[in-house]
């Protein structure tokens, strides 16, 4: 490095005096720097670099090595500039002057383009995947070929109209690569016009193909129509593979717009163009039999792989002329998706945008939560995630719809007249619907950013609940001097935050299951992880009772006494569905921490000693954040220890957890008859409870102590509980 | 694709070693720097500058290591610790890497075990490293060594895969004052036939 230091020293030295710009002041002076230099230089030694005090690791990993092509964005691969490959005839217009080999070529650039925007938004530079497409980056050139130009148009549209709804959600921090559009040509004058282009592109090519279709009798009165290309042969192919794909492009950007209407309501015709995007995509997967039979010019080898449907490589493409402007990052080598891929992945955008459309727009919040951690399940990508925020959550309302305040009394159990009440000036409660707000914009997250913005914000909702706990305790203080009745705020102030613990717990819930669902636990952790679920169940589980009976109360009062049935009033438990739906994952999860603690205590299996800490500091690694909270109080490492040090199979199998879970499954599906999700995930836990249940019974049997027993956990029934296989050697 | 296969073969093929061959020193100077380099770009998918490794090994040569067989360099560790968020002292782990014929060993356990212990002793509160989430063979080595994976970091490293940021906690001292720490270090990877690749690298590289 001192080379370097020298080299350019005596460069400047010898270079003619620089006419300063910057004049000489009162306490300053222009002073030749050179000698200095030069002499630092030979005390440098090699490897030594002079720096200042603010050169930490990301300058030293910021820099760059000039001309090493892992690191060099600016290296010259091929092109200087755009205008050179131009130039060079990369990108022709006309693509070819034989128009059936410009059409097969123009469904190459599609196809490619499709493949390109897929790869986008699965998470690499626009830069490098779409506007790899010299055409796209020189707008005014394809003017003349106006099946391309209408098709960049709307390629350019949409991709303007996806980076705005990620940008605006917000949702992207760690795919912040999505919305990077420096430099690229996404406000062209006139890309706005691209549907009335498109529909007479569409238009013309749909008389051409009525034309080819229609009987010889017929022909001489449409013979003023001009064909597509000249093979009278292939006409009807390329007609309809260009149809499909242009109508595609012109529904999903319909899509898009329907979607960003205020207030939902461009929702139920979204959900039209949804359908008709699907249908098209398929007709474009059709039409890669033709295409492919028809292609000419050099196919790529490795079906699987083509990023057309040709199987030809497009004309018009280089992904390195926008390595530069993608800097500072260094170049990425992508591997676009395939043709095939692509065709999945917009299939998949698509149905999630369906869901997201056919979601009722005035749902309580709990039957939101729910919709919102099913709709993760299928881990939807950011453009369909970005898309749900920017719904859920418009003008700090719930579908720009029902004030946040008025989603929080309906949570909490509250008559109808609650949501207009003062108490909704009151600062925490303001305070509360930005909690809430801001809890709906991080479940819209993906799975590994949500779980640690949750994580976060279980300290913001403890907060918020003792805050209000003290001006509820003042509120009441002073309604008790006044009358022995209970005023309307203080009623809401309780059942308020009776909800506010509720909902804690079923964040730390959240927080907990989502470490399975991103592998945060390794098997050695399992038990101590099922315990702390297992007391937050038991929180979770209480007070959604509470809640339940509250507002029971509440309706109650107004004199809407509920008729029991005959067959309710028979059982012996009152508990609603919904808590036991709680109280059988409970018992789950109480079972799998006795089964594990056993199996350490007497197997001595999935310990996991280690040279530099304990089982302790990784409980609290795992849990910090919960008990940073008070998640629940008085709940740490000792109390862990304590009710699992003892845990053996001799009593474990006396009481056995997991017949509980399965009874509660079994008893409590008839009240889940028409919500299939609810459904199918007791019949899981009902499976990991059966299974459980009887391996418990045959390491009892066989003995703990059997050497030949082996004894593992695997996910096979339930992504979160465990299900114990356990076999003889 | 310029290698032939007689070379490539050589190079996935499993080295006949002793343990006790395996010669473990101290980073010793500029003389090491090429071979680390040389380690690091080989087997880790990110690019780093050489200001990145000069980065490290200059300010702290104590926590890198280098492992030797029969004056071969086959494997290295690079670390660094300092204060996080001034709140903790906090050792963090850059680079990990034995080459392929010699996995499986314990040659990284080693290598790392000896950063780790003189983070320890320089009164770090915990160390940090991230790693692929694909990579089987690191997960069960920190694992082993009482790592816990903190978070999961989506899309992570420049070829688009997750990471896990792994942590490992020493014990407080006012916790369990008694607990023996790291007296003994076991070479516990005997039996495992796959055996780490890399270790990490922080930040990501660019944004």
């Amino acid at each position: 490095m001192d080379c370097e230091i020298s080299e350019k020293a005596s460069m400047d030295r010898h270079a003619p005096q620089p006419t300063s710009s910057i004049p000489a002041t009162e306490n300053t002076v222009w002073a030749d720097a050179s000698p200095l230099l030069e002499a630092a230089c030979r005390e440098l030694r090699d490897g030594e670099l002079i720096h200042g005090e603010n050169f930490n690791l990301f300058a030293a990993m910021s820099a760059l090595e000039i001309m090493d092509p892992k690191m060099d964005s600016g290296i010259i691969s091929r092109y200087c500039s755009v205008d050179e490959a131009i130039e060079d005839g990369a990108a022709p217009i006309p693509i070819s002057f034989d128009k059936t080999t410009d059409v097969q070529c123009t469904i190459d650039i599609m196809d490619y383009l499709l493949a390109c925007e897929a790869t986008w938004h699965k998470g690499h530079s626009l830069a490098q995947t779409v506007f790899s497409c010299i055409y796209l980056l020189r707008p005014e050139r394809t003017a003349s070929h106006t099946l391309l130009d209408s098709f960049c148009k709307v390629i350019r549209a949409t991709c303007k109209a996806v980076v705005s709804v990620v940008s605006d959600a917000r949702t992207h921090e760690e795919e912040d690569l999505f919305i990077m559009a420096y430099g690229l040509p996404l406000n062209v004058h006139g890309d706005d016009k691209c549907l009335s282009l498109l529909n007479a592109v569409e238009e013309n090519i749909s008389r051409q193909l009525r034309a080819c279709k229609a009987p010889s009798s017929k022909r001489k009165v449409l013979e003023d129509i001009e064909p597509l290309q000249a093979n009278p042969d292939l006409e009807e192919g390329y007609c309809k593979a260009l149809l499909c794909r242009i109508r595609f492009r012109k529904h999903f950007f319909h899509v898009l717009t329907c979607m960003k209407r205020p207030q939902g309501r461009g929702m139920e015709l979204a959900r039209k163009h949804i359908a008709t995007c699907i249908s098209e995509l398929e007709s474009i997967y059709k039409s890669a039999e033709f295409l492919l039979s028809n292609a000419s010019g050099t196919c790529e080898d490795g079906m699987e792989d083509r990023t057309t449907a040709s199987g030809c490589q497009p004309v018009g493409f280089d992904t390195s002329l926008n390595c530069r402007i993608s800097a500072p990052t260094p170049p990425r080598s992508i591997k676009l998706l395939s043709w095939i891929k692509a065709i999945e992945y917009f299939e998949k955008l698509l149905q999630d945008l369906d869901l997201i459309c056919s979601f009722m727009l005035d749902p309580s919040l709990e039957v939101l939560l729910h919709f919102l951690v099913q709709f993760q399940k299928s881990q939807p990508d950011l453009v369909a995630r970005a898309h749900l925020q920017l719904l859920l959550v418009q003008d700090g309302k719930l579908y720009g719809r029902d004030p946040i305040f008025s989603v929080i009394t309906r949570a909490a159990g509250l008559p109808e007249a609650a949501k207009n009440h003062d108490i909704q000036k009151n600062e925490y409660i303001i305070q509360l619907g930005q909690l809430v707000i801001n809890m709906l914009k991080i479940l819209c997250t993906n799975a590994a950013w949500q779980r640690r913005k949750l994580g976060k914000i279980l300290q913001d909702w403890r907060v918020i609940y003792v805050q209000l706990e003290l001006a509820f305790t003042k509120e009441y203080r002073e309604v008790s001097n006044n009358s022995n009745n209970e005023s309307a705020s203080v009623r809401i102030f309780k059942q308020i935050l009776v909800w506010i613990e509720e909902q804690t717990y079923w964040i730390a819930h959240r927080f907990l299951i989502l470490g399975f669902e991103l592998d945060l636990y390794a098997p050695g952790e399992y038990c101590m992880v099922y315990w702390y679920l297992y007391v937050i169940l038991i929180k979770l589980s209480e007070k959604t009772q509470i809640k339940m009976s509250a507002a029971d109360g509440t309706a109650k009062r107004k004199g809407k006494k509920r008729k029991d049935s005959p067959k309710d009033l028979a059982r012996e438990s009152r508990i609603p569905p919904a808590v036991l739906f709680l109280q059988c994952q409970m018992y789950l999860a109480e079972g799998l921490t006795v089964l594990l603690a056993a199996l350490k205590n007497e197997l001595m299996i999935l310990q996991s000693p280690s040279p530099f800490n304990s089982e302790h500091e990784r409980f609290i690694q795992h849990f910090e954040l919960l008990q940073k909270a008070c998640i629940p109080d008085h709940v740490s490492y000792p109390s862990f220890k304590e009710s699992t040090a003892y845990a053996r199979f001799s009593t474990i199998v006396v009481y056995n957890y997991f017949k509980d879970a399965q009874k509660i499954a079994k008893e409590i599906k008839s009240s889940f008859s028409n919500d299939p999700d609810r459904l199918a995930e007791l019949r899981k836990l009902e499976l990991v409870a059966e299974h459980n249940s009887v391996a418990l019974n045959v390491i009892c049997q066989v003995g703990a102590l059997d050497p030949s027993l082996k004894v593992s956990l695997e996910f096979i029934h339930h992504p979160c509980f465990a299900t114990a296989i356990v076999k003889r050697s | 694709m310029e290698k032939s296969n007689e070379v490539e073969r050589k190079r996935e093929q499993k080295a006949e070693f002793d343990a006790s061959e395996i010669e473990y020193v101290s980073y010793g100077g500029e003389h090491h720097l090429p071979l680390i380099m040389g380690l690091v770009d080989q087997e880790l998918s990110e690019p780093y500058s050489i200001f990145t490794y000069r980065y490290f090994v200059y300010l702290w040569p104590q926590l890198s290591f280098l492992a030797f067989h029969k004056g071969k360099c086959v494997g290295t560790v690079v670390c660094k610790m300092g204060e996080h968020r001034n709140t903790t002292f906090r050792g963090y782990i850059a680079m990990l890497v034995v080459i392929k014929p010699y996995r499986g060993k314990g040659i990284a356990t080693e290598l790392v075990t000896r950063s780790i212990k003189v983070m320890m002793e320089s009164g770090c509160e915990e160390v940090t490293l991230e790693a692929e989430v694909t990579n089987k063979g690191a997960l069960a080595l920190y694992g082993r060594l009482g790592f816990i994976r903190a978070k999961r970091l989506f899309r992570y490293y420049l070829n688009g895969v997750d990471a896990f940021r792994l942590k490992l906690l020493f014990p407080q001292p006012e916790l369990h004052p008694s607990l023996p720490m790291a007296a003994c270090i076991e070479d516990s990877d005997g039996h495992n036939d796959r055996l780490l690749v890399e270790g990490c690298s922080e930040p990501r590289i660019g944004l």
